[in-house]
C-alpha cells in the first residue's frame, strides 16, 4: 500500500512540473499585457514587473475592439448553426439508412474534413469575388461551414449509430411521424453530441485565420485577423498584442474549462 | 404493445400517400441527408474540381489581365523543377514526422500519467487542454516572442550561452524547423494525450487485472496487454495528427513566414503564398493537388496497416 501512495506521490508531482512548463508560456502572455512597454523590452529580460492597464488604454485607442469581436462571433456563431442545421439530421440519415451507400457518404464527409484549405481556398475567392461576396462575412460563413459540416455529420454519425433504434421504432407504432421520431425521440438523446459538435464548430471558427484573411475586408475582419495585421504596425508592441490576444483567446480558453465535459467528449468522438 | 387502434401504423401497409412504409423511410432519411450533401458538394467538391481545373492552365491574376492558357501538365513539371516546391515537400514531411512521433511519444507518457481516475488528473487535464484552445496565429506570436532575441525569456538566454547563435533559433536555418515542430508539439501533444488516455480507459478492466494478478510486472503488462489492445485509438491518434500536421500554416506563417531561406516553408505556407499573394492560381493549384494526394497517400497506407494489424490481432 505504501509503493502505491509513493506512486501517486510521484504521478501527482510529475504532472505538476510538467503542467508548470507547459503553462509558461501562456502566463508570459497573460503577464506581457500588464507590463508598460519598457520592461518587456528590457534586455536581458526582467522578471518581475509593475501591472499596468496601459496596453488595453491603448489597443482600444488603436482599434475597434468590439467590431472585431462582433466580426469574431457572427463567423464562429453563423458558421456553428449554419453546420448544426446542415449536420445534425444528416448524420442521423446516415446512421438510420440502411443502404450500404450509407457509409461511403459518412465517409465521404470524414474525406472533406482532411482536405487542406488551400486547395479549395483558391477557386473559393475567385467564386466569391465573381458574385460579389467578397470582404463579407458570408464569405467565411460559407466555406467554414463546409469543413465544419462535414465534422458535425461524421461525429452525430457516431453519436446516432451507438443509440439504440428501438425507442424510435416504439414511437413509430404509437403513431408518431418520421420527423417526430427523430426531432422527439432520437435528437434528445443525442444533446451531449450536439454540445460537443458546437463547440468545436465554435473553436474551429473563431480561432481560423487563413480563410477570413483573404475572405473579409477592413471592416468585417475578425480578432485572428486584427492580431497580425497589428503585428505588422510600427507601433506595436508585445504588450498591445498580448491584451488583444485576451479577446481572442480567453472566450475559448474558458469555454473549454467550463464545458470541459463536453469539450472533452468531442476532441475524443469527434474523431472516432 | 396494443397497437391495433385507428390511430397506429402497420409498418409494411400502404399508408394514404401511397408509398410503403419504408419507401417513405427511405425518402425522409434522403430529404435529411440531402441538404448536407448538396451544400458540402457545392461549396467544397465544386471549387476542389475548380482547383483540379486551374492546374493547367498558366493563370496568373497579376499577369495578362486573369487570362488562361491551357498548358497541360507544364504547372506540376514547373512543381517539380521548383527548388522550393521540393523543399516544401521535404519540410512538410519532415515536420509531420517528427511533429507527430515526439507528439505520440509524450501523449502516451502523459496518458499514462494520467491515467488513475481522480479529481487531481481532471484538474490536470483541463489545464493542459488550454494550448489545443488557444488561437493558434496567438500561439506562433507568443513563441516568436520568447524566442526573439534581444528580448525573449527563452531567446534570450539560449543566444547569451551561445546555444543558439546571435541571430536566435528562427534565423537560423538548420534550427528553425525543429523549432516549428517543438512548437507544433507544445500545442497539440495534450491532444493526442486525450485521444489515448480515452483509449486507456475504456480497456477492459478484467483482462488488466488479471494480468497483474498473474504476476506480470508493470512493463509486461504495457507491452503485453494495454499496448496491443490500445492499438486501435493508437492508430486514430496518429491518423489524426498526420492529417493536421501535414496541412500545418498558421504557426510557420507568423514565426517564420517559411524563410529562413525556405527552411521553414511548408506546402500549405508555399501554396497560400503563390496563391493568395502572388495570385498564380494555376501554379498553387497545382501545389494544392499535390498536397491532396500526399494526404490520401498517407490515408491508403494508415488504412493497410490498420487492416493488417486487425489480421494479425486475430491471428493470435
Amino acid at each position: 500500500m505504501k509503493a502505491r501512495t509513493r506512486q501517486i506521490a510521484f504521478e501527482r508531482t510529475a504532472l505538476i512540473v510538467i503542467l508548470a512548463l507547459y503553462l509558461m508560456p501562456v502566463l508570459w502572455l497573460v503577464t506581457t499585457a500588464y507590463k508598460p512597454p519598457r520592461e518587456i523590452f528590457s534586455s536581458p529580460p526582467v522578471f518581475g514587473f509593475s501591472p499596468t492597464l496601459f496596453n488595453f488604454e491603448r489597443i482600444f485607442a488603436m482599434f475597434d475592439v468590439w467590431a472585431l469581436l462582433k466580426s469574431s462571433l457572427i463567423i464562429s456563431l453563423g458558421t456553428t448553426v449554419l453546420s448544426l442545421l446542415l449536420g445534425v439530421p444528416a448524420g442521423y440519415a446516415l446512421a438510420r439508412s440502411k443502404s450500404r451507400y450509407a457509409i461511403l457518404v459518412a465517409y465521404f464527409f470524414l474525406a472533406i474534413r482532411t482536405v487542406p484549405i488551400i486547395a479549395t481556398l483558391i477557386p473559393f475567392y475567385l467564386m466569391m469575388r465573381d458574385i460579389g461576396l467578397l470582404g463579407t462575412w458570408w464569405a467565411v460563413v460559407m466555406i467554414n461551414t463546409t469543413l465544419n459540416c462535414a465534422f458535425v455529420t461524421w461525429m452525430m454519425f457516431s453519436y446516432f449509430r451507438a443509440l439504440p433504434r428501438d425507442m424510435e421504432e416504439a414511437a413509430l407504432t404509437d403513431g408518431c411521424t418520421l420527423w417526430g421520431s427523430f426531432y422527439r425521440v432520437a435528437l434528445p438523446m443525442v444533446v451531449p453530441g450536439i454540445i460537443a459538435s458546437a463547440l468545436f464548430c465554435i473553436m474551429f471558427s473563431w480561432n481560423d485565420f487563413l480563410t477570413p484573411m483573404f475572405l473579409t475586408g477592413p471592416d468585417t475582419k475578425p480578432l485572428s485577423v486584427a492580431l497580425l495585421a497589428a503585428f505588422g504596425t510600427k507601433d506595436i508592441t508585445w504588450g498591445t498584442l498580448g491584451a488583444l490576444a485576451h479577446f481572442s483567446t480567453v472566450p475559448i480558453v474558458l469555454m473549454a474549462l467550463f464545458l470541459n465535459r463536453y469539450f472533452v467528449q468531442g476532441l475524443t468522438k469527434g474523431v472516432q | 404493445m396494443t397497437s391495433t387502434s385507428a390511430g397506429s401504423i402497420d409498418l409494411a401497409s400502404p399508408r394514404a400517400s401511397g408509398l410503403r412504409f419504408t419507401d417513405r423511410r427511405k425518402l425522409f432519411l434522403v430529404a435529411l441527408a440531402l441538404p448536407a450533401i448538396v451544400y458540402v458538394v457545392l461549396v467544397a467538391v465544386w471549387p476542389l474540381a475548380q482547383g483540379i481545373w486551374y492546374s493547367f492552365f498558366d493563370y496568373n491574376l497579376l499577369r495578362g489581365g486573369g487570362r488562361r492558357t491551357f498548358v497541360g501538365l507544364d504547372n506540376y513539371v514547373a512543381l517539380w523543377a521548383d527548388a522550393t516546391a521540393r523543399r516544401a515537400v521535404i519540410n512538410t514531411f519532415l515536420f509531420t514526422f517528427g511533429a507527430v512521433t515526439l507528439e505520440f511519444a509524450v501523449g502516451l507518457g502523459l496518458a499514462l500519467l494520467l491515467w488513475r481516475d481522480g479529481r487531481f488528473n481532471r484538474i490536470c487535464l483541463a489545464f493542459l487542454l488550454i494550448p489545443v484552445t488557444i488561437t493558434p496565429i496567438v500561439v506562433g506570436l507568443i513563441f516568436r516572442a520568447l524566442l526573439a532575441v534581444d528580448y525573449g525569456f527563452l531567446g534570450y538566454y539560449l543566444a547569451e550561452w551561445g546555444i543558439s547563435g546571435p541571430r536566435g533559433f528562427l534565423a537560423n536555418p538548420t534550427a528553425a524547423l525543429p523549432v516549428m515542430i517543438l512548437i507544433d508539439v507544445w500545442e497539440w501533444t495534450p491532444l493526442v494525450a486525450l485521444i489515448l488516455l480515452a483509449g486507456l480507459k475504456s480497456l477492459p478492466t478484467d483482462i488488466l487485472e488479471a494480468a497483474a494478478a498473474d504476476g506480470a510486472t508493470a512493463l509486461q503488462r504495457f507491452r503485453l496487454v494495454v499496448l496491443p489492445l490500445l492499438l486501435p485509438t493508437v492508430f486514430l491518434a496518429l491518423v489524426l495528427r498526420v492529417m493536421d500536421a501535414f496541412r500545418v500554416f498558421d504557426i510557420i506563417f507568423v514565426t517564420t513566414g517559411g524563410g529562413p531561406a525556405d527552411a521553414t516553408t511548408s506546402l500549405m505556407v508555399y501554396g497560400v503564398k503563390q496563391g493568395l499573394e502572388f495570385f498564380n492560381i494555376g501554379f498553387a493549384s497545382a501545389i494544392g493537388n499535390l498536397t491532396i494526394l500526399c494526404i490520401a497517400l498517407m490515408c491508403a497506407c494508415f488504412t493497410l496497416l490498420i487492416r493488417r494489424a486487425d489480421v494479425r490481432a486475430n491471428e493470435r
